[in-house]
């Protein structure tokens, strides 16, 4: 399909809802910062970085995670961040990338059924959390990497994974 | 992009992910688009035996859910049933007949792949054997059981459930004479108290598991006892957990009887009507010797708690807790057991004494008050354990050795007197070794024709069993499948299969539940039914001049007529489903099941219900009546009127049950020096067996992509094994690399470690030991010894 004209309206500076890799500066700073040099897209050693679409608009060709493709799995050295050459991604900025919601309606283990991938497979320790054979999420400790998302095994998945809104700018993180 | 009909089918999954219970919300289907055809099929997997509603639109499953009106599951589905629809559709399902030509698998047509296999059983009839298993629909078992054994007078027939259920067989057959639980799962809603002995049923039964956790979350009391050699997901939910020396449940169970009998607490007037005592013989036999009270007395007497605890670990006051609770009879207990007591070499012992408690006590027939065993395939015991799929069986609870048994079937059947073979076949372990075996060097067996199965992933010491038939020029290897499996590696013949809603079919789960389901959709290309591919076979053999084939008066054996009384060929495909098949035979079968009192209602009655248990015997109005408690006066119609408890298989003819005494011996490997640490094998709840099936649905495979060894933590630490790291378990027989998994989903204690046999990547089997229970020849994957070690980078 050719590409569709981007119209005046549409190129807006709106910020859109993307997850980001960890560290990633506001998103206006960001999409100030970001070059597309896609450095960050070969250093993640898992490929759960990957160059956003046309249809993402402003953003398209910014680096960015979809957790039903591969989800980040939060590594401690975030090569990500070491490899990123313009600030778009600072190490002093928060880890956290999104949260994540179990809705519980289409969860197994909340609707009586017996289930615990998302709990087993959590790469952030005390994030999730079993409560009588039934998964909770602590939002303070949760990173939204997406792990928990990618191993739902319901049939409709049950996380949520939403990025963080309102991600600091370098200067308030530094 | 969601459409408004992907919306739709989305919400009746989601609907149905809702437990009908008191405590579900209320949710019903939505109103679906009416292009959407459902009908309701027994899930494919487990012996649970959920019914499933199947939403089929344009020749394709589309959506899948709970079925509110079946008994067992109200609804409810596990994480696998949900998906049960996807396993039709993975990528590589066979479409073709293909024959090994040197190294590769060529594509051939049916009429070929069928030639070829007459041909082989016509040079050597007697050497040609079928392995099946509890898989096999109750139709499908039966045409084999009449083509093997009243067919080609050949009794090698054996089913994978001889590596599953047939230590609870000659448990059941040990005690009551006859096979299967007397109990069901309404015991599950009626106990107080619940023993798992060795059984994870929150991963492997976990709609049964959530049914009991249910009607703790409605504020009923319901203690949990999870006794067993490894920390799971069931112990979290248990009130106590009692960790046991590996094979030690015989010494815990002795333990148990040693206080009724030492406190005076037995159940006196139950030991004294409805039971005899007895012992093991040498070698050992379903019958044993009988034994007086004292003499049992006797002999459990030293099993004292103090014992108990030096051999099992479990302390002292635990068995008492667990006497205690045998004690009171006000009491209902029930005792669930799968894998953990039938996969063992002292399997057919530690489940009689499971049941023998249970007499002993009292606790028996009342609802709440039972010995019930699980099984892990959806018809175990419909095909395996009542149609008799068995070396040494025919149908309907018959033996081969038994004169009498095997003239009835040749007059049901029709056919010529004399024409089954009086000796049993080989059993699996012992068909296996002789398939791998040369023919020069004593290996009887040189073809088998595999169904429904996967032993090459599934048998113990696969080197042994399996593997060593690559290369012996004189076996052929047969098989019968959906998707390309570690057995279809070796195969020189593979036949594609239709499987679940791809045919008709008829299932018998764990509680004598009979359940039945039609066709829905389609095969891929030339896929075709299982049971036709027997019933062609049958009738090429016929053609090149085999007598077996016909019954007495020179018909074919499988001659099928339509409702005009005409011939269906139904060994055409073509003509395949110009009758329904599955009806007729399962007619034909149907006068076998009185025997042992396991009747079973015409094939009609069960199309428009979610099951019934059997006995399912005919009321003065011409209605079905199913039976929930056998052997109990107020509920089985089998026992004589006025009596409380009949058992009228007895072994002994005196309509007793047997309280048997077996000694804790240990087991045939133990950790030593060499091999420090003990391996226990077993499942997944994300998958099915051995994963053919579960691997290839994306969701599944995701949650729990690979294989794996959970370690305890100290033993990890002693080798400096961090989680994630790949290490080599290695036995006497083979050995294996698997990521390491510490704190994992199972926690095994120090000294002993388990690994899931599901990963066709990771074939744990090369590594476990082939030993088997004397009496069900019934092989130990439970425990052997082993060692690990970190594996050396790539």
């Amino acid at each position: 399909m050719p590409p569709r004209p981007v119209s005046q309206a549409t190129h807006s500076r709106v910020p859109l809802p993307v997850i980001r890799p960890p560290g990633a500066v506001d998103e206006g700073g960001f999409l100030d910062a970001c070059t597309r040099c896609a450095e960050c897209v070969s250093a993640c050693p898992h490929d759960a970085i990957h160059l956003a679409p046309d249809r993402f608009r402003v953003a398209r060709g910014t680096p960015i995670i979809d957790p039903a493709i591969q989800p980040c799995l939060m590594c401690e050295d975030t090569p990500c961040v070491s490899a990123c050459p313009t600030g778009a991604l600072l190490p002093t900025q928060p880890r956290a990338i999104a949260s994540a919601t179990i809705q519980t309606w289409t969860c197994l283990a909340h609707q009586g059924g017996i289930c615990f991938a998302c709990v087993e497979q959590c790469p952030v320790p005390g994030a999730i959390t079993m409560n009588s054979g039934k998964p909770e999420i602590d939002p303070a400790v949760c990173t939204g990497c997406g792990v928990c998302h990618y191993v739902c095994p319901a049939p409709e998945n049950a996380v949520r994974i939403m990025p963080v809104p309102d991600r600091p700018t370098s200067k308030e993180s530094s | 992009m969601q459409d408004r009909r992907s919306f739709m089918k989305s919400a009746a999954m989601t609907a149905a992910t809702a437990l009908a219970s008191g405590r579900a919300r209320g949710v019903s289907l939505p109103v679906l688009d009416s292009e959407i055809a459902w009908n309701k099929a027994p899930c494919r997997f487990c012996g649970t035996g959920c019914h499933v509603q199947v939403g089929v639109e344009n020749g394709r499953i589309v959506a899948i859910a709970g079925d509110q009106l079946a008994e067992v599951n109200k609804g409810l589905l596990c994480v696998k049933g949900y998906h049960v629809g996807s396993i039709l559709y993975g990528e590589d399902r066979l479409t073709q007949p293909l024959k090994r030509v040197g190294d590769a698998h060529v594509p051939i047509s049916w009429e070929e792949a069928i030639d070829i296999i007459a041909r082989r059983i016509m040079l050597a009839p007697e050497r040609f054997a079928m392995y099946g298993s509890g898989q096999w629909t109750i139709p499908e078992g039966f045409a084999c059981q009449k083509f093997m054994k009243g067919g080609l007078s050949n009794n090698h027939i054996d089913p994978n459930a001889r590596l599953c259920m047939a230590s609870a067989v000659t448990g059941f057959l040990a005690t009551y004479g006859v096979d299967e639980p007397a109990g069901c799962y309404d015991d599950l809603d009626n106990c107080d108290v619940l023993i798992f002995w060795g059984n994870n049923a929150a991963e492997m039964h976990p709609v049964l598991f959530s049914r009991v956790i249910d009607r703790r979350s409605r504020g009923e009391v319901v203690r949990l006892i999870d006794l067993g050699t490894r920390r799971t997901r069931t112990t979290e939910f248990s009130d106590e957990y009692l960790n046991f020396v590996p094979h030690t449940d015989l010494a815990i169970a002795n333990g148990i009887a040693h206080l009724l009998i030492a406190n005076d607490a037995y159940d006196k007037n139950f030991v004294e009507n409805y039971c005899n005592f007895r012992a093991p013989t040498e070698p050992q036999s379903l019958f044993g010797q009988p034994i007086t009270f004292e003499q049992y007395k006797g002999e459990i007497a030293r099993y004292t708690p103090e014992y108990v605890e030096e051999v099992s670990g479990v302390p002292a006051d635990k068995t008492r807790m667990l006497a205690d609770l045998f004690a009171n009879s006000d009491l209902r207990i029930t005792s669930l057991w799968c894998m953990g007591m039938n996969q063992h070499t002292a399997g057919t012992g530690i489940n009689c004494l499971v049941h023998g408690i249970h007499l002993l006590s009292g606790h028996f027939g009342r609802p709440g008050d039972a010995p019930t065993s699980l099984t892990g395939q959806p018809s175990a015991c419909g095909t395996v354990r009542e149609v008799g799929t068995l070396a040494h069986a025919l149908p309907g609870g018959r033996l081969v050795a038994n004169n009498e048994h095997r003239a009835q079937c040749e007059r049901f059947w029709n056919l010529p007197e004399e024409r089954i073979n009086p000796e049993p076949g080989y059993h699996t372990v012992k068909m296996w070794e002789r398939f791998c075996t040369p023919g020069a060097e004593g290996g009887d067996i040189d073809t088998i024709w595999v169904q429904v199965t996967n032993p090459g992933q599934t048998l113990p010491n696969l080197r042994k069993l399996f593997d060593a038939k690559e290369g012996l020029d004189d076996k052929f290897l047969i098989v019968s499948d959906v998707y390309p499996t570690a057995t279809t590696r070796l195969a020189d013949l593979i036949l594609p299969s239709a499987m679940w809603v791809e045919k008709n079919g008829v299932f018998g789960n764990s509680e004598r539940r009979t359940q039945q389901w039609f066709k829905m959709v389609d095969p891929p290309a030339e896929a075709r039914d299982d049971c036709w591919q027997v019933i062609a076979v049958a009738r090429r053999l016929m053609d090149l001049g085999h007598q077996g084939m016909r019954d007495k008066d020179g018909e074919f054996i499988f001659q099928m007529r339509d409702g005009e009384g005409e011939e269906v060929r139904a060994w055409e495909w073509e003509h395949y489903y110009d009758t329904n098949v599955d009806r007729a035979l399962f007619e034909e079968y149907r006068p076998f099941t009185r025997l042992k009192h396991k009747d079973l209602a015409p094939y009609d009655e069960y199309v428009t219900k979610r099951g019934m248990r059997w006995p399912v015997v005919e009321q003065d109005d011409g209605s079905w009546r199913e039976t929930r408690f056998r052997f109990a006066g107020f509920d089985d119609p089998y026992v004589d009127r006025g009596k409380d408890f009949q058992f009228y298989h007895s072994t002994t003819k005196d309509d007793r049950a047997q309280i048997w005494f077996f000694p804790y011996s240990p087991p045939p490997e133990v950790p030593d020096e060499d091999y420090p640490l003990w391996l226990c094998t077993g499942r997944v709840l994300e998958h099915w067996h051995s994963g053919s099936m579960t691997r290839r649905v994306p969701q599944l495979a995701r949650a729990v992509p690979r294989g794996y060894v959970e370690l305890h933590p100290q033993d990890a630490a002693a080798l400096s094994i961090a989680n994630g790291e790949p290490v080599v378990v290695e036995s006497r027989r083979g050995s294996i690399e698997l990521p390491a998994w510490i704190e994992g989903r199972g926690r095994p204690p120090a000294g002993s470690v388990f690994v899931p046999f599901f990963d066709e990547t990771r074939l744990i089997n090369e590594v476990t030991l082939e030993a088997h229970d004397p009496i069900s020849k019934q092989p130990d994957y439970k425990k052997c010894a082993v060692r690990i070690r970190k594996a050396v980078g790539p």
